[in-house]
């Protein structure tokens, strides 16, 4: 029964650490602006089904588009500038901070700082499954991750865009040299990053409800599963947030569900410093001085 | 004049948060999202003693920064290893880890709600209870973070982290202790965040988990930031302004619920306009993470 609850937190997880290591594998830095736009989404959502009466099949796909665009613009407006005056991915982080302070404030002038649900109808019960109660939305959540991860897996791998992005994540100057846009591939994995990022978000608004600060604690535990599997690939990414999953899911048994986020970061902490390659080991993360 | 005295004394605490976190971010260049939770550390330790043993304020004030120092030690022995913006992962693990504890090791700390009720600072008998008082308690201790904030920046010890900071390879090459000096700077800017949490909670008397958030630590590297990260006096002058703001906020009459967010908001806009168009912060001379020789 646990194991099963462990598998949505992962699922949810893994979608928000792929969203992330797409636009990480590009802009390389740690984006805090990620964890807005993931909030904006639902948002946009709660804003187009509540107030405009649009129907959730109408509204998801707008909010994801409104992600992309938002995911667009701060590239534009904010890194992109940075990056030409040579700004180290420390400057880039704590412009992103300042990104998310604004959108996140934003969000809260707007809808308040309550939590709020994306939920339609009666509660229902849910299908009894090895124990564990599933609603749907926990299903679409589980078929969504997989869907997310075996996509992204194709294309990286399969596809020529996908190339592109992981030719300029090894090295932008090499992939500039045979004739790779680095600034539009950047973009446009941005793009897709933000619009993952707006799945995931609308997904947690759908399972447990929304707060404007929503985006920190989901971008971590993504940033944490990338961490921890040790690969910017969605395999990787998968492998960590199980990982991740079934620690927080121990935490809760053994210490109680408050400590479920201590455990988890410093599950992370020990990561970090005993094998900063992760399982996977393909992250770089000491410094070489 | 009390309100006056009390933002003074609000100021004088972010002004030793910001000349602690200057010491790592401006000295070294490195980025610790973790300040606060040794702020809190400071703030917890002196609350604790001062409740279950009733110590007087100077011992309380030397366990705490002590303790945190030691954390210091602890936690960035090994994660100053890490690659800069990995650091500011670790640090914000270490940040997450110390709140869960503050909030929910009710029997030490008071969980969510807190502890309260802590005595006054007592100076030669007689007890410091107006703000008034306090600023000059806050005063004369900022003036000696300051003070040992100069002798750091100072040659030949500020060569070493300055000539890390430019260029950390070309450092070890020379022969500096790069591992070393960066802990001693860590274990230091620990210790006197620590300090400032001591003053906070024999100000306020009492003190819960809300105030040593990861906002916090953001809102900490903005004093920096925006005051000029690297030049001695840039996080006073960081301080002054960014505790003025909100006061101005209010004085325009924008209705207090709104005002938290706005304030957010003007503190990230300035966070941004600062990368772009003024790195060095209002007065500073280094302009944070900008690589002398592009790549």
């Amino acid at each position: 029964m646990v194991a099963i609850y462990a598998v949505i937190a992962a699922a949810v997880y893994c979608i928000v650490g792929l969203s992330f290591a797409l636009c990480y594998a590009t802009g390389r830095f740690f984006d805090f602006g990620h964890a807005a736009v993931l909030a904006v989404c639902p948002y946009c959502v709660l804003f187009l089904t509540r107030t405009l009466d649009f129907p959730l099949a109408v509204a998801l796909p707008v909010a994801l588009a409104l992600g992309a665009l938002l995911g667009a613009a701060k590239e534009l407006a904010v890194y992109r500038p940075l990056r030409v005056r040579h700004a180290s991915p420390l400057v880039l982080l704590i412009a992103s901070i300042g990104v998310y302070l604004v959108l996140q404030n934003s969000i809260s002038l707007a809808f308040g700082d309550d939590t709020k649900t994306l939920a339609f109808g009666p509660v229902r019960e849910g299908f009894a499954i090895l124990g564990a109660r599933i609603t749907t939305i926990q299903v679409a959540v589980l078929i969504a991750a997989a869907i997310v991860v075996s996509g992204g897996a194709f294309l990286l791998r399969r596809t020529r865009t996908g190339t592109h992005i992981r030719a300029v994540g090894e090295s932008p100057p090499l992939a500039l040299s045979v004739g790779i846009d680095a600034p539009h591939v950047g973009m446009l994995s941005a793009c897709i990053g933000s619009a993952l990022a707006g799945l995931a978000g609308s997904l947690i608004a759908l399972d447990v409800g929304m707060t404007p600060t929503m985006g920190m604690r989901a971008l971590l535990m993504g940033v944490v599963a990338m961490i921890i599997g040790g690969s910017q690939s969605p395999l990787g990414i998968s492998l960590g947030a199980l990982l991740l999953a079934l620690s927080g899911a121990l935490a809760t048994q053994l210490l109680g569900s408050q400590w479920q986020d201590p455990t988890a970061f410093f599950a992370l902490l020990v990561f970090l410093l005993m094998r900063p390659q992760g399982v996977m080991g393909k992250l770089t993360l000491i410094s070489n001085g | 004049m009390e309100y006056a005295a009390h933002i003074l004394v609000v100021i004088g605490i972010y002004a030793i948060l910001g000349l602690s976190m200057n010491l790592i971010a401006g000295f070294a260049g490195l980025l610790s999202v973790a300040q606060a939770g040794f702020y809190g550390v400071g703030a917890y330790v002196a609350a604790f003693l001062a409740l279950q043993f009733h110590t007087p304020f100077v011992l309380n004030l030397t366990v705490s920064a002590v303790v945190a120092g030691g954390l210091g030690f602890v936690v960035g022995g090994p994660s100053l290893r890490l690659r800069g913006d990995y650091l500011v992962i670790a640090t914000f693990s270490f940040q997450v880890i110390v709140l869960g504890v503050f909030t929910n090791w009710t029997s030490v700390t008071g969980g969510p709600m807190g502890l309260y009720g802590i005595p006054p600072v007592h100076v030669l008998g007689s007890a410091i209870t107006s703000p008034l008082g306090f600023l000059v308690l806050v005063a004369a201790t900022a003036a000696i973070v300051l003070w040992i904030a100069s002798r750091l920046a100072r040659p030949p010890f500020v060569r070493t982290p300055k000539a890390i900071r430019e260029d950390h390879v070309l450092a070890a090459v020379r022969g500096k202790n790069v591992a070393r000096t960066k802990l001693s700077l860590f274990v230091v800017s620990s210790a006197m965040a620590a300090v400032a949490g001591v003053l906070n909670t024999y100000y306020m008397r009492f003190i819960d988990p809300s105030s040593f958030t990861v906002m916090e630590s953001i809102f900490i590297i903005t004093i920096v930031i925006v005051g000029g990260a690297g030049n001695l006096y840039g996080p006073i002058v960081g301080a002054v302004v960014l505790v003025l703001l909100p006061e101005i906020l209010r004085l325009m009459g924008i209705p207090s619920a709104a005002a938290a967010n706005i304030r957010q908001i003007l503190y990230g806009l300035a966070l941004v306009a600062c990368m772009l168009w003024r790195p060095q912060g209002l007065i500073g001379e280094y302009a944070f993470g900008r690589e002398a020789t592009p790549k």
